[in-house]
């Protein structure tokens, strides 16, 4: 929550920046004080030192000039010793007991008296030489007598008076010869008393050691007549110097803290004053008063960041409602209040620039969601467009529904919504099965939009065209028709005799079909015209196949052969063929399908970049024959001919158990048709041979004829005027063709260069229901 | 099976054509030519029926021909009626609306009736026929 404003931030890196320079200039400033309170303290501590050592000094020098003073006094008169001890015991208090002890040799008659004081403050007078221990012979007399000069001996502690002594001695000489010794005992007390008297610094101690490293006097009364701690008398022995610092102070007191010692040797003795003084205390008084600097500065290092804090605050204010507006602004909100910019600094620019990126925004959106909805809407279209598109195209498969002599596949995959390949099939009339496969430049909408027309042309030519070729032509013609865009499109139109095998087909420049059986895959180069909408004279030539059995014909556009794959090859005509041989079924949609898998394979990574579109027309079989024709025959066009061949038609039909009146119907609508083609063959002198044929459907009576004669269309003549009477009638014709078109259940004409051709269809009585009209009661 | 034709004319007013078989585009002219002789047998005014009860077929050139016979007829101020036609031939008559409902009979008592109503008016009021 705090790092996320940056006056906290600020604020506290603030803080914390002082607080660090704050602690590394007290730390330094502290490490160079405290140098100078130790050389402060050292030289104090000496001082303090030198002043304890000289009073010792002093206290002991009385005693030993004593000392010396009794025993040159003694030696010329040994006799008055006892007075004189007596005397210079009472003249000193520092003295606990003196004696005069001589040796028994030099001196025989001599007392040896020793006067000690008691602690009422009486003199006991005792002689030494009566005493059991024969001290001539002990160790601190011979020593003693060494000490012509006067020398200290070791303290011990004297269980008579209960109080720790030290001896001085100072030998008795005649003659330069020792003859005895004055021993003085030096009570310690008023030592205890001096250390006690110092003016010492809190937590200090001071001590006296003597040669041994014992402990003759001591602040803590239970150390003393104990040997000192080994790390002391150890650093004693190495340093000359005055101070030493022990790591551990050898006074339990001292709590295992490091503590300095000073040290001054006691003049006249090999006796050693000490001063110790524990480290913390010399720099308690420092640490004191940079703790309280310390305090002081973080005080006001708090203080100043809480004004860094009010303001940064204060001068940060607007961003924050800037923050919250931007987000209202990520959530699509931009009508709000902005924060008046007070000054012209980074915060009111920002503000100024808020705003303006406001304003923009909310235009940029506007225009954003109109485009959406532009977008949205064109999709939509397209979308319809699609469905649209996918509704022109015929189903997937086909097979022939009478006697399934063919079947057909088709695969077709716009690389877009939309796309420009086509294919289309229908059945043309009761015979013949009409296919085509078309690839309209360019891509997209344009070529969605030729495609439609081009099929929805096809559909509404083809029944009138006939033939490939010519609907070829015809569409051709229609196409180039306003055709600014300069668009055009590949078609293959094949027309399939269904009975037969026969396949009529003409190309339109477009690619040449595979024709696959079981030895392989080859393709069929024809000769093609112009592609369609180009040139408006292109003629289209015609070839014919006849195919076999388990022959399968496939279609395609230049998806298939123009795929690339990523290295920019292409799948090409011979890896089509290649495919095609390879794969292990024959049918129309094993074809399709496993030819466009292939592609796919090919050009997986790639992805496809133009319409693709496959179609098989796999033969099966010809017809058998309970659907061979009934009739099939050409005759010379003439009168009594017609008239041969209608009686053929009727007793056929008659045979084939077709109702009366049906028969009528298809006698009459054939010799109108007949007559007139005989009238029309005679008048230009140019037909002369019609052919009939006729087959019985499954529900009608088929019957196709071929005249080679002038075009003539019978169902583009005019409706003949009927006023009710023939007798009012002016013209004499058209009666004929107005018959056939109403008895003719269907009625296709088409036209090419071998003639015209109709075909026609007559419901079989027996499956349909009848017409009243054709049955007046009797 | 071809044409066949009989007349019997029981007066010049009128007279009787029976058909039997087919009229088509090949015995049409069979029929033109019995016309030729026919006609100039029947009195002005005169009505000609033509029987169909036998006409088992007919044809546009048929057709061509009953509408000469009308157009003579009506030339010369008489009537064709029709007797009885057959079913295929009625059927073609509707097709091409060839004669008028009222002309055609199914009976020789219904035509009878006809013709001797129109005999009557003739009788009563001679001059309102035009």
């Amino acid at each position: 929550m705090v790092w996320r404003s940056i006056a906290s931030r600020l604020s506290l890196g603030v803080l914390a920046g002082s607080a660090l320079v704050l602690a590394v200039a007290c730390g330094a400033l502290f490490q160079r004080v405290r140098q100078q309170t130790l050389q402060q303290s050292h030289s104090e501590a000496a001082a303090l030192a030198n002043e304890a050592g000289n009073r010792i000094e002093q206290r002991l020098a009385r005693v030993a000039d004593t000392t010396q003073t009794l025993a040159a006094v003694v030696a010329p008169r040994p006799a008055e010793a006892e007075v004189l001890l007596r005397r210079a015991l009472a003249r000193n208090e520092d003295l606990s007991g003196l004696a005069a002890v001589f040796t028994p040799d030099d001196t025989p008659s001599l007392a040896s008296p020793f006067l000690s004081r008691q602690d009422d403050g009486t003199l006991v007078q005792r002689d030494m030489r009566k005493d059991p221990t024969r001290y001539w012979e002990t160790n601190w007399f011979l020593a003693g007598l060494a000490c012509t000069q006067g020398c200290w001996q070791r303290h011990f502690y004297s269980k008579s008076r209960k109080r720790e002594l030290v001896d001085y001695a100072v030998a008795i000489t005649r003659d330069g010869h020792p003859i005895g010794l004055i021993n003085a005992d030096v009570s310690l007390d008023w030592l205890n008393g001096i250390l006690k008297a110092l003016a010492k610094p809190a937590g200090a101690y001071a001590f006296v050691l003597d040669d041994s490293g014992a402990y003759l006097a001591h602040d803590d009364p239970a150390m003393v007549g104990q040997r000192g701690a080994p790390s002391l008398l150890q650093a004693l022995a190495q340093h000359e110097a005055s101070h030493v610092r022990l790591t551990v102070a050898p006074h339990p007191q001292a709590e295992g803290q490091p503590v300095w010692i000073y040290f001054t040797p006691i003049e006249g003795t090999r006796w050693r004053f000490g001063l110790a003084m524990p480290e913390n205390s010399i720099y308690v008084g420092v640490r004191q008063a940079f703790a309280y600097t310390m305090a002081l500065g973080l005080l006001a290092l708090v203080a100043l960041a809480m004004i860094t804090l009010a303001v940064v605050r204060r001068t940060l204010a607007p961003l924050g409602t800037l923050a919250s507006h931007a987000e209202q602004v990520a959530r699509g909100a931009l009508a709000f209040e902005l924060p008046p910019a007070r000054r012209p600094d980074e915060v009111g620019r920002l503000t100024q620039a808020f705003d303006h990126m406001r304003t923009e925004l909310a235009l940029h959106i506007a225009e954003l969601t109109r485009n959406a909805r532009e977008q949205q809407r064109l999709a939509s279209e397209l979308d319809i467009a699609q469905q649209i598109q996918t509704a022109l195209l015929p189903g997937q498969h086909y097979l022939d529904a009478h006697c399934e002599s063919f079947e057909l596949h088709a695969l077709l995959r716009p690389a877009r919504a939309v796309g420009g390949d086509l294919y289309s099939y229908f059945m043309l009339d009761e015979r013949r099965f009409c296919v085509m496969v078309g690839d309209v430049s360019d891509k997209g909408i344009p070529a969605a939009l030729f495609m439609a027309r081009t099929i929805t042309l096809a559909k509404a030519l083809a029944p009138r065209a006939g033939s490939p070729r010519q609907l070829l032509s015809m569409l051709n013609r229609e196409l180039c028709r306003n055709n600014e865009s300069c668009m055009f499109v590949s078609l293959w139109c094949g027309m399939l005799d269904t009975y037969t095998g026969e396949l009529v087909m003409a190309s339109a420049g477009h690619e040449p079909p595979a024709l696959c059986d079981a030895e392989g895959a080859r393709l069929l180069e024809l000769e093609t015209g112009a592609a369609l909408g180009l040139d408006e004279e292109a003629g289209y030539p015609s070839h014919t196949l006849r195919l076999q059995p388990g022959q399968t014909l496939l279609m395609y556009t230049d998806g298939i052969t123009e795929a690339t794959d990523t290295r920019q090859d292409m799948f090409g005509t011979q890896r089509m063929l290649d495919c095609l041989a390879r794969l292990p079924t024959r049918t129309a949609s094993g074809l399709a399908d496993g030819l466009l898998a292939e592609v796919d394979r090919f050009a997986a990574d790639a992805g496809q970049a133009d319409d693709i579109t496959v179609l098989a027309l796999s033969w099966h079989h010809a017809l058998d024959d309970r659907n061979a024709p009934m009739l099939d025959l050409t005759i010379r066009a003439s009168i009594s001919d017609v008239f041969d061949t209608l009686e053929r038609c009727d007793a056929s039909l008659r045979a084939q158990g077709v109702a009366t009146d049906t028969r009528e119907d298809i006698r009459l609508v054939l010799e109108e048709l007949m007559v007139n083609m005989v009238q029309h063959g005679q008048a230009h002198a140019a037909g002369d041979s019609i052919s009939l044929h006729m087959r019985l459907g499954g529900d009608a009576v088929l019957v196709e004829l071929h005249h080679d004669g002038q075009p003539f269309d019978p169902l583009q003549a005019p409706l003949p005027e009927l006023p009710g009477d023939l007798a009012d009638r002016d013209e004499i014709g058209g009666l004929g063709i107005h018959l056939v078109r109403a008895m003719a259940n269907e009625l296709i004409y088409s036209h090419d260069e071998q003639g015209n051709h109709l075909q026609l269809r007559f419901l079989h009585p027996a499956r349909t229901e009848h017409d009243h009209d054709a049955h007046p009661e009797h | 099976m071809t044409l066949t034709l009989s007349t019997e004319s029981a007066s010049s007013e009128r007279a009787t054509l029976y058909l039997h078989g087919r009229l088509d585009a090949q015995t049409f002219g069979e029929l033109d030519l019995a016309m030729l002789d026919l006609l100039p047998r029947i009195a002005e005014g005169g009505t000609l029926v033509l029987d169909l009860s036998a006409l088992e077929y007919i044809s546009s050139a048929g057709l061509r021909s009953i509408a000469k016979i009308r157009k003579s007829m009506r030339a010369h101020g008489g009537h064709t009626l029709l007797l009885n036609p057959q079913p295929q031939v009625r059927k073609v008559f509707e097709i091409v609306k060839a004669v008028p409902v009222n002309e055609v009979f199914t009976s020789a008592r219904e035509l009878d009736a006809y013709l001797d109503n129109i005999q009557r008016r003739i009788m009563d009021g001679d001059d309102q026929e035009p």
